[in-house]
């Protein structure tokens, strides 16, 4: 069976047409053998019959005149009629033999054989050892009586071998027209299979992607010369391989109107009558003209998907095309290098061969519900990429054929950590305004019994003895009144960032100000500040009372985290790209742990114990920071490069971003962006 | 795919090959048929023939002018009556010939013979004896030749119009068939000379429906027979294709008669069975409407001689 599937098409023709032809003749030569042998036997049988009934009606003068050498030789006349005829003999109405052909004797046994009854002839088929005989008995009645009967032997057996060597010759000739049938195929095969080649042949350069073909002949006459339209402009017109009636927007006017459904009625056209060949050709023409009008079409799709390939790389925006298995059939190039693949790698893998386990459940689970539901979605998550964590806008729409089944889903993925950050930034100064206003008000309202409460106590100590329990009472109530008198005041300057002086100021000059006041008292507390400014930066516009409280609310924040003393690094430099003065104020304590990172610059937050710190110093450093354009970001542990020498913790840097020119806010760095929320 | 698709084809094709394979075998198993069953015979246990010898007894002919099987038909009936009623062994022969029905009666091989006048005169000049004569279904106890051509021949209007024309007879012993045509052209004139030819009928028997079947096949433009052949002839050839061209006048009808010798005791037995045949009596009237007649009576030599005259004028003695 395999074999036979594997030879050529050209074989399986000539095989098909020769076993059918075969099994047709097999099917007619047989039934009609067997009936033609049965027709020849049975006809032989009534030759038979005509013969006996014609001898025993000869016979009746004979009879009646008992003339006996008549009756022989009648008889033996009848022997003469065939060499099948194998005897004849003359019984009386007694069952006397009057004349018979036998040489040397009768045969007894056959008298009696067969035996006709009454006035009606009967045949009996005998066996002689060597040859079947038919026996043919009449009676020979004359003016209804019956004088005798008349025996004919016929053999059967001759007439079968007549039989066999008809069916013989049958065969024969059965078998000639069998080769002939086989010779006859192979030539029409031939024929054939040669023109349906030539189709493959083609067929196979368009495979190659080869589709300027010409697969249809040249004709004697084109339809233009046929037509003598001279009507150039027509599409048929000078294209001598391409027909006409295969074309559409042809411009003879003797053109039949199309069908409904775009088809040409050329039957009665003369240049569809003269030119138009058989299916093969016409098969031939056809492909052409398809693979003409497939070349145009892969051309103008060519076209069309490098529009479309353009739009979508150009978009920023992450876009891929996923069929209902989940295998993507379709990325853009954003979404190639997010991933940092080829297209090529990732086009028919599924989203869990593309991303971590944590991610691609849910990707998936997205998938199977909008493939459920027929409803798209959108939602913005947090992934965490090799850039870091970065938000995402995502809209997944399932895409549906004409007939409204969903084929996949299309998935866009947009950037907006950006947005994200902007949006965090505006959160927090609105919760800052907003503290800010509470803050005022609740130290404008708590100041004054405060200065009531401090001016008594000091009062009070006038009026009571020196040195007494009382008057250290009423001390350590008018040095906690003061400590309340400067929340009030920190307070009081949280809410009124706005009111700033801004004027063109130096920075280090600012830095070694309050890097001069500090250091006495930090060195006091075994805390040493290494100062390492740049030289030549650039006058800045600033509030330089504000900024002088940054710095100093940086330095006793680096202090405060080193309370067996170290080293404070404080760094300014120019990074003149972004047009920004960077201030970084360093040190080797026990660092910020990752989850307060977020937290640090929210109002009265605070890792320090109770009394220990107010929480509104880097706030209030925040807002003032950003008042001035900039920005302010915690890194901890802080980079080996800038952490103190000696330091006994990890250590935290605080970066303070000021731009040059307040009005053109510069953008902050993404590296050092990704740890300051 | 591609594989799959050829393999599918192929599928089809084959199963379309395995049904006509299937068609051709069943055609096949319908042809056959079961052999007819066969009688086992010894051809090798021979012995020679012998012939029963003759019957012997009243030997009975009539003259051979019909073929044999109509002579046995008409006659048969009439034989058997008379073994029965004679008690005599009384059988029909057949002779070929008229001349050897005359040979025979001269010879004493036929002893009652039923024969035309014009042989009877021939029989009696060889001592045969008539003693009873026929009187046909028609009534009549004469009866006359017809002269007959084809209807279409219309070269032969009258009876003059035969001269020169082919003549085929029954014989030359036929008194219907040939004698008193010969007569009834001698009265107009037209001799045996003035015919382009005579030819006479071949034997043995039948050689009165012989004369009608070779004028009707053209082979001679005229030809002569008793009257009443065309009847027997009816089933046979289309009647209307014959036309009968002229009638003789009427003769004595055909008689029986003894052979010279012959045991009169037996003649009179056979004579009086023959007169005692009653065509009232169904068992009588089929006999003799077998041989075509309508009684048996009578007969003297003397009743011939209008027929011994007319062999006078054509000088046949």
């Amino acid at each position: 069976m395999r074999i036979l599937t594997k030879l050529k098409f050209q074989t399986k023709i000539g095989f098909g047409i020769f076993l059918i032809v075969a099994a047709v003749a097999l099917m007619t030569a047989i039934p009609v053998s067997r009936m033609v042998s049965r027709a020849i036997i049975a006809e032989s049988r009534n030759r038979g019959l005509v013969l006996a009934e014609n001898l025993s009606l000869r016979l009746a003068d004979a009879m009646l005149t008992m003339d006996l050498l008549r009756m022989k030789i009648m008889v033996d006349e009848l022997k003469t009629v065939g060499q099948d005829i194998a005897y004849a003999f003359v019984l009386d109405d007694g069952g006397n033999v009057l004349a018979h052909t036998f040489q040397k004797g009768f045969p007894t046994e056959l008298k009696t054989i067969n035996t006709a009854q009454g006035q009606t002839a009967h045949v009996q088929l005998l066996d002689t050892g060597v040859d079947k005989i038919y026996d043919f008995a009449v009676p020979v009645v004359i003016s209804g009586r019956r004088f005798g009967t008349a025996r004919v032997g016929l053999s059967r057996s001759r007439a079968e071998a007549e039989v066999n060597h008809l069916l013989l010759t049958f065969a024969g000739l059965s078998a000639a027209a069998l080769a002939a049938a086989l010779v006859l195929s192979s030539i029409f095969t031939r024929r054939v299979t040669r023109r349906i080649n030539v189709l493959k042949q083609y067929a196979q350069e368009v495979v190659r992607g080869n589709l300027d073909i010409e697969t249809a002949s040249t004709l004697e006459r084109n339809c233009w010369e046929i037509m003598t339209c001279g009507r150039t402009e027509c599409p048929a017109y000078g294209k001598p391989r391409h027909r006409c009636w295969h074309m559409q927007g042809t411009l003879c006017p003797d053109c039949a109107p199309v069908d409904s459904q775009g088809r040409k009625s050329c039957a009665r056209c003369p240049v569809f009558r003269e030119n138009a060949g058989d299916e093969i050709q016409d098969l031939a023409e056809t492909f052409g003209i398809m693979a003409m009008t497939l070349k145009k079409q892969i051309t103008a799709l060519g076209q069309q998907e490098q529009l479309m390939r353009t739009i979508l790389d150009a978009t920023p925006d992450l876009v891929c095309l996923l069929n209902a298995d989940g295998a993507l059939l379709a990325v853009n190039r954003a979404f190639a290098a997010y991933l940092g693949r080829s297209e090529a790698d990732i086009v028919g893998k599924t989203e869990a061969d593309l991303f971590p386990p944590e991610e691609a459940a849910p990707r998936q689970a997205r998938n199977l519900a909008i493939l459920d539901s027929g409803q798209g979605g959108q939602a913005e998550a947090s992934v965490a990429t090799s850039q870091g964590r970065r938000w995402f806008h995502q809209v997944d729409v399932p895409v549906r054929d004409t007939a409204g089944r969903i084929l996949g889903i299309l998935k866009t993925a947009r950037d907006i950590t950006e947005v994200k950050s902007i949006e965090d930034t505006l959160l927090q100064a609105q919760k800052m305004e907003s503290l800010g206003k509470l803050a005022g008000g609740v130290a404008h309202e708590i100041n004054t019994p405060l200065s009531i409460i401090l001016g008594y106590a000091q009062m009070l100590q006038d009026d009571v003895p020196s040195g007494g329990q009382v008057q250290e009472d009423l001390r350590i109530i008018e040095r906690q009144a003061k400590v309340c008198r400067k929340i009030v005041a920190d307070l009081l300057g949280f809410s009124r960032q706005h009111e700033s002086s801004m004027g063109e100021m130096d920075l280090n000059a600012s830095v070694l100000e309050v890097a001069s006041l500090m250091r006495h008292t930090f060195s006091l507390e075994k805390i040493g500040l290494e100062l390492n400014l740049a030289e030549g930066l650039p006058a800045i516009i600033g509030d330089r009372e504000k900024l002088n409280q940054v710095w100093m609310n940086l330095l006793n924040n680096a202090r405060d985290a080193m309370p067996g003393g170290g080293t404070i690094c404080v760094s300014t430099r120019l990074r003149e790209p972004e047009g920004l003065l960077v201030v970084s104020v360093a040190d080797g304590g026990t660092g910020i742990k990752p989850e307060h990172l977020d937290e640090i610059f929210d109002p009265f937050f605070s890792t320090k114990g109770v009394g220990a710190g107010t929480g509104l110093g880097l706030s209030v450093s925040f807002g003032i920071v950003q008042n001035h354009g900039g920005t302010i970001e915690a890194e901890s542990p802080a980079p080996e490069d800038m952490r103190p020498a000696g330091a006994a913790g990890p250590g935290t840097v605080f970066h303070v971003f000021l731009p040059l020119q307040p009005q053109a806010k510069a953008l902050p760095d993404p590296a050092a962006q990704a740890t300051s929320t | 795919m591609r594989l799959a698709l050829r393999a599918t084809a192929f599928h089809f094709a084959w199963a379309g090959l395995t049904r006509l394979t299937l068609c051709a075998l069943l055609l096949f198993c319908a042809a056959c048929g079961e052999d007819e069953p066969a009688r086992r015979v010894d051809m090798s246990k021979r012995q020679e023939t012998a012939l029963p010898t003759p019957a012997s007894g009243i030997t009975y002919a009539y003259l051979p002018q019909y073929s044999h099987t109509t002579s046995y038909a008409r006659h048969h009936l009439l034989v058997e009556y008379l073994a029965k009623a004679t008690g005599l062994p009384i059988r029909q022969v057949f002779p070929d010939t008229f001349d050897e029905h005359v040979k025979m009666v001269a010879q004493g091989q036929i002893d009652i013979s039923f024969t035309n006048p014009f042989v009877y005169i021939k029989l009696a000049q060889h001592g045969a004896r008539g003693f009873a004569r026929t009187i046909r279904s028609s009534g009549r106890g004469e009866f006359r030749c017809e002269i007959i051509c084809r209807s279409d021949n219309r070269a032969l209007k009258t009876p003059e119009d035969c001269r020169g024309k082919r003549w085929i007879a029954v014989d030359p012993l036929s008194a219907g068939g040939y004698l008193f045509a010969l007569g009834y052209f001698h009265d107009l004139g037209i001799h045996k000379q003035d015919f382009a030819e005579i030819t006479f009928a071949p034997g043995p028997g039948g050689k009165q429906e012989n004369v009608v079947l070779a004028v009707l096949a053209g082979k001679y433009d005229f030809g002569t027979i008793r009257e009443g052949t065309l009847d027997v002839l009816k089933d046979r050839i289309d009647p209307t294709q014959i036309r009968v061209l002229a009638r003789t006048k009427a003769y004595p009808e055909w008689l029986f008669a003894a052979r010279k010798g012959l045991d009169e005791r037996v003649v009179e037995k056979v004579s009086r069975a023959m007169f005692a045949l009653d065509p009232a009596n169904p068992e009588h009237a089929a006999i003799l409407k077998a041989a075509g007649l309508a009684r048996i009576i009578p007969a003297k030599d003397q009743d011939c001689d209008p027929v011994r005259e007319l062999i006078r004028k054509l000088e046949l003695d």
